[in-house]
């Protein structure tokens, strides 16, 4: 009985013809593919996914792009980042602006024919309730702290916003227009202020930018077509595709297989497959980053904020600015980074250094940082070589990102150069979702950090000075602190850049942290792609400017 | 029968409720949080992270989150994803259909050709072709899934491009194809991952069903059937439907196995499925996310067992009374 109800083994597996099916269908497929007919559409491919669209919950490089192209600030930066005035800056959604004659106020007359992307004009209303959700404690937005100097905003007509002021600083301008995209009340002001990061909008968002909001498939693409209607200009482009994959290598073979115009970051190991493609093109971008080794100048575990004790190691300069003078940074970075990095000057990227050449780095000179340990007492040596003052060893931990491979492979070096001179350097990667709570309750001898800066030096004050924030590592310098904050009310240009130029120098000489690298930025495309100069703050705000060649349309 | 399911049904609510609480326990006592993880976190300031830890309750105690938890899976609500921004129901209803499409196309043809392999190879012990066959199954076995992965996109993209690399479908022209043509895309953009998953479960099952098989012909049935004058493609039927029962079983404990190599696979060919998800969602300690995520698995993992169960009963009837 069983037998007869059996199948042939041979027939039973009749599934088996499912990748036949499937192979068929493919070979069916694979007819023409070229672009022809797609008008001027481009993929750019990119690691990671926008969490969210709504611009104040917006805290990652990926949500920024996507937001930059949806919504649109007053005016932007102009090529040259200056952020003093008003100087250099562009009209966006404003069309003009006027300053009270006290500088206290700001009155902005937006574009009377800029429209929402569902077609209803854009009012100074609009400006006002963004600044409400801006600064509102439930919307908790990232920006909030940077918009504590406007006072209120107000609504002389339905297109004149007024931005009110607490104080007169040479930011205002900056304040008022960096940080806050406009946001439609009228789709959004229904909503609580306490629902408003969890609505819909934040996945389907109805901006006024150059480009609309088409459609996002979450952990594959997200899609921005062009507002031809717009009436300050369309961009060039017809649709926008956002493609997103896991990780760069396979974001890098996208590209080699075609998948792809655009690729935001090259690692050195993927340019020369890159530079072999034949249709592909290197591009250099300039990037507002620096990475460092930043030391913890108090006993771990010191309240941020506060004045703690001094570490027991890395709160002796001496010993920070012997560390600095062992290492080999330029050869560490060129091992590392080949062309792709220079060496940092101090607590800012060079781009954002007023003045580069007045400054003096520490020189790599081993002899007089060795000179420099034995003065500060450390003159015994273990049997491992490890110096010793009394019975204490100069080692100290550094932890290290598991998500940067540079950081890492810059690691095993500088462990090396601290052997050099007796310092037993022992490292410690660590996830940054491990290595995050570590650094917060400043529980580190010292971590190999980095930051993407903004432009303006704002942040340098946020981080490096003694009530900064971010100030994790306790340095906490009189002379720094003064010349910071002088240099940031200074309104005067040459006085701004004079204060900063000796400000730096203070953080070089002090050696807070060991200023490691700057890692310059390639990015991949196509040929066809034809690509304006990008801006050092971001490569994606031209990308309005961007267009297709019309014979590889 | 019926009592046999419903307890089985009960164990499986236990082990998922048990693997899912160990999971919550052991994210939350992991260092770090979902805000601690988020890229750039060290340029908000401490003040403002822990503003947003008190808004989503990460600053709760331990218990008092767990009881929140348990309370919405029991609504089937699963919280809200901090990695995506939106409920977690919402990212599982986006994302498992493309797994499960993955999954089981990967898992029927896994079982149909190493079925039809291994009974091939098990009605011819020893000759030429099973000890070729045999080499082949043992390092296709051998060899991990995502090895066999990068190797595939490496073929199949870059030295031989005819097949799309990542995605499940044409970023730019799949909404201008008609639906013969987006049927099309969908299966090229399919058959890598596919491929990839398929390799190494046929392996896993041509061995199994090979060993039944060999093991089967020894048996004094066997003799029996050929003494009656039984054809030899009667007997092999008789022989193989006999050895299907370690494959069937086989079938069951494979489903995590394909879950397992689905979350690599996925990471390597961009596929939007939940494999990618529970990736990112453990490196940004999206609780909510992760433990669906393990709630998914196990119940997935049970229920196939379960099923095992059946069919092997379905098969064999001594197990019924077992």
């Amino acid at each position: 009985m069983i037998a007869r109800r059996s199948r042939s083994p041979l027939r039973a597996p009749s599934l088996a013809a499912l990748p036949l099916i499937l192979l068929a269908l493919v070979a069916c497929g694979r007819g023409d593919r070229s672009r022809a007919g797609a008008g001027g559409t481009i993929v750019i491919a990119q690691t990671a996914e926008p969490a969210t669209l709504f611009p104040p919950r917006m805290s990652q490089v990926p949500e920024q792009v996507v937001v930059t192209m949806l919504f649109e600030r007053l005016a932007e930066l102009g090529p040259a980042l200056n952020t003093i005035g008003d100087s250099g800056f562009v009209p966006a959604l404003a069309r003009r602006w006027q300053w009270a004659n006290d500088s206290m106020s700001i009155a902005f007359a937006l574009n009377p024919q800029a429209r929402w992307h569902d077609g209803v004009p854009v009012r100074a209303e609009d400006v006002r309730y963004t600044f409400h959700v801006y600064t509102s404690p439930v919307v908790a937005s990232e920006g909030r702290t940077l918009l504590q100097n406007i006072d209120s905003v107000t609504v002389r007509d339905s297109l004149t916003a007024v931005f009110w002021f607490a104080r007169r600083t040479p930011q205002q301008f900056l304040d008022a227009t960096a940080t806050m995209y406009i946001l439609p009340a009228h789709q959004l002001a229904a909503i609580p202020d306490s629902a408003l990061v969890r609505a819909p909008f934040g996945r389907q968002p109805v901006g006024s930018g150059p480009f609309r909001f088409a459609r996002w498939e979450a952990g594959s693409r997200l899609e921005l077509v062009a507002d031809s209607t717009r009436a300050s200009g369309r961009p060039s482009l017809d649709r926008l595709v956002f493609s997103y994959v896991p990780d760069l290598p396979a974001a890098t073979v996208k590209l080699l297989a075609g998948e792809a115009d655009f690729l935001d970051q090259v690692r050195p190991e993927g340019i020369a497959a890159i530079r072999q493609a034949p249709n592909l093109r290197l591009h250099p971008a300039t990037e507002l980053n620096y990475a460092f080794v930043g030391f913890n100048l108090e006993a771990r575990r010191s309240p941020i904020g506060k004045p703690g004790a001094p570490h027991p190691i890395l709160g002796d300069v001496r010993v920070r600015r012997a560390l600095t003078m062992a290492t080999d940074r330029a050869t560490i970075v060129r091992s590392v980074l080949d062309s792709l990095g220079t060496v940092a000057l101090g607590p800012a990227p060079r781009a954002l250094i007023p003045d580069t050449a007045a400054l003096r780095p520490l020189p790599f000179d081993i002899a007089a940082a060795s000179a420099l340990l034995d003065s500060a007492g450390w003159t015994g040596r273990a049997a491992d070589g490890t110096r010793l003052r009394g019975t204490q060893r100069l080692a100290f931990e550094l932890l290290v990102p598991s998500s940067s491979p540079t950081r890492i492979r810059m690691s095993v070096l500088l462990q090396a150069a601290c052997k050099t001179i007796g310092v037993d350097l022992s490292v410690l990667t660590q996830d940054p979702a491990t290595l995050g709570p570590r650094i917060d309750a400043r529980d580190f001898d010292a971590y190999l950090g980095g930051f993407q800066a903004s432009p303006g030096l704002q942040g340098v004050r946020q981080v490096w000075t003694s009530t900064g924030s971010s100030n994790y590592q306790g340095y906490r310098s009189p002379r720094f602190d003064q010349l910071a904050d002088s240099a940031l009310t200074a309104f005067a240009p040459a006085v701004s850049r004079s204060l900063w130029t000796r400000a730096f120098q203070v953080a070089i000489d002090e050696a807070p942290s060991l200023w490691l690298f700057e890692q310059h930025t390639v990015v991949a495309a196509h040929r066809r792609l034809q690509l304006p100069p990008f801006r050092a703050d971001g490569w994606f705000y031209t990308i309005p400017a961007w267009s297709v060649d019309p014979t590889q349309r | 029968m019926a009592r046999r399911v419903l307890t089985r049904l009960f164990h499986t609510v236990l082990v998922v409720w048990t693997a899912a609480s160990v999971a919550f326990l052991l994210l939350h006592w992991a260092p770090g949080d979902p805000i601690s993880a988020m890229a750039d976190a060290s340029r908000v300031p401490p003040a403002q992270r822990a503003v947003w830890r008190a808004q989503q309750g990460f600053d709760q105690p331990l218990a008092v989150q767990y009881g929140r938890w348990l309370g919405q899976v029991a609504r089937a609500d699963f919280g809200f994803s901090t990695s995506q921004q939106r409920p977690t129901r919402d990212v599982l209803a986006s994302r498992l259909p493309n797994t499960l499409l993955l999954m089981g196309l990967a898992l029927l043809t896994s079982i149909a050709a190493g079925a039809a392999l291994g009974a091939w190879q098990g009605a011819r012990v020893g000759s030429r072709g099973d000890r070729v066959l045999s080499s082949l199954m043992l390092v296709l076995y051998a060899v991990p899934e995502f090895w066999v992965a990068l190797l595939l996109l490496l073929l199949f993209t870059y030295y031989l491009p005819i097949l799309p690399a990542t995605g499940m479908v044409d970023a730019v022209f799949h909404d201008r194809m008609g639906p013969w043509e987006q049927l099309q895309d969908r299966a090229a953009h399919l058959v890598l991952p596919w491929l990839s998953l398929t390799l190494m479960g046929t392996a896993v099952f041509a061995r199994v069903q090979r060993g039944a098989m060999r093991d089967q012909w020894r048996e004094p049935f066997v003799q029996t059937a050929f003494a009656k004058g039984l054809t030899d493609h009667t007997v092999r039927r008789q022989v193989w439907r006999t050895a299907l029962l370690p494959v069937v079983t086989m079938a069951g404990l494979f489903l995590p196995a394909v879950l397992t190599g689905a979350v690599f696979v996925e990471r390597i060919f961009g596929w939007p499925g939940i494999g990618s998800a529970l990736m990112q969602a453990i490196a940004l300690r999206d609780y909510a996310l992760v433990s669906a995520c393990v709630v998914l698995g196990s119940a997935m993992t049970t229920i196939g067992s379960l099923f095992a169960d059946l069919a092997g009963a379905w098969l064999d009837p001594r197990m019924r009374t077992t």
